[in-house]
């Protein structure tokens, strides 16, 4: 019983799963304590366990694929579905924020005035920041397809200055989205209207953050060598969810921000 | 159907099928006619003429609206909080 003899990855046992699972349980329970109690120390316990948990988690995935060998073509297939999977669930929970928005400003109610937007609110004006939120967006988009191809290529610098300037945009995005949050002339509070806003946008800006964060994982291990011309599925699973937070992006600017006004 | 106003007020018996609103929701066509009856007196007494066309609005409104409805607007328009455009 010397070694396996096929291609498929037999993980060692680790502690993640079981420590990702009390992190769940202590922040949700948390959550419930903070509510009723007042107190926020068992939902901090939670967050702290989490993000332990996913920092050792995605370390002995880097080293079980990137310094031992373990992720074989099979192997690498299994990781593509999984991303892939990963994002379709995603799809569906923006789809649910989606309906919630069409279901209220197709046929706006008598309390509302019978009418979208609804009387009293004045809606930020679809051709400034957001339009430039889009064009930021969309310039990722191709700042990160530079990155890759640098990255195909060989081109070490390339792929660094590439992959910098993609995360460099999405801050830019972020810092925006944040200025206009705190500019906004309603809030989360004003009826309906803000309720499908600021949670839809509120979702996606998360989702902005998450992915900015892969992708500065990334750039990290770009900078010491983890990806070579041939195989960095890694920085792959980032690309496809950067481009999936800009085509939520896009449905947000057209349903919400546009024809929503 | 070239019958004026009066005769159609006076054969009135309860609202008519209205095919703008054909489903069994009928909040829309409540609202509708009762945001029509206050925007035709509004314009009609704007240009100074009688305002007795409305009265159909107003017929039709008073036929299908709940009547917490009609109260609940009238207080509205009164303190100036109703959101309708009127």
């Amino acid at each position: 019983m010397a070694h396996q003899a096929h291609a498929y990855h037999m993980v060692d046992p680790s502690p993640w799963p079981l420590t990702g699972a009390i992190a769940a349980l202590l922040m949700t329970s948390g959550l419930a304590i903070w509510f009723h109690f007042h107190s926020t120390t068992l939902m901090t316990l939670g967050l702290i366990l989490l993000l332990l948990t996913m920092y050792q988690w995605w370390r002995d995935i880097i080293r079980e694929g990137t310094f031992q060998g373990h992720h074989t073509p099979p192997v690498q297939k299994g990781l593509r579905y999984g991303m892939i999977l990963f994002i379709t669930s995603e799809v569906f929970f923006f789809l649910g924020f989606f309906w919630a928005f069409y279901h209220s400003s197709l046929a706006p109610t008598p309390e509302l005035g019978g009418c979208w937007p609804p009387t009293g609110i004045t809606p930020l004006d679809p051709f400034e920041v957001p339009l430039l939120n889009t064009a930021v967006l969309l310039a990722s988009g191709v700042t990160v397809t530079w990155a890759h191809h640098s990255i195909m290529e060989g081109e070490r610098k390339q792929a660094i200055q590439s992959l910098a300037l993609t995360i460099l945009l999405g801050f830019y995005f972020t810092a925006l989205q944040a200025m206009e949050y705190y500019e906004a002339p309603f809030t989360i509070a004003d009826g309906v209207y803000g309720s499908t806003f600021f949670v839809a946008t509120g979702f996606h800006g998360l989702h902005v953050i998450i992915g900015s964060t892969f992708l500065a994982v990334c750039l990290l291990r770009q900078i010491q060598y983890h990806f070579t011309s041939e195989h960095h599925f890694g920085f792959e699973a980032a690309a496809w969810y950067w481009h999936f937070v800009d085509v939520v992006w896009l449905f947000l600017y057209v349903s919400i921000y546009w024809w929503g006004s | 159907m070239a019958e004026d106003i009066q005769q159609k007020l006076e054969k009135y018996r309860t609202a008519p099928f209205d095919a703008r609103f054909p489903n069994q929701n009928q909040t829309r066509n409540c609202w509708q006619n009762y945001v029509d009856f206050y925007r035709c007196q509004k314009a009609l007494d704007a240009k100074g003429v009688d305002t007795a066309p409305c009265d159909w609005y107003k017929r039709v409104y008073k036929s299908l609206c709940p009547l917490s409805w009609i109260e609940k607007w009238d207080t509205q328009r009164e303190d100036g909080t109703f959101p309708g455009k009127i």
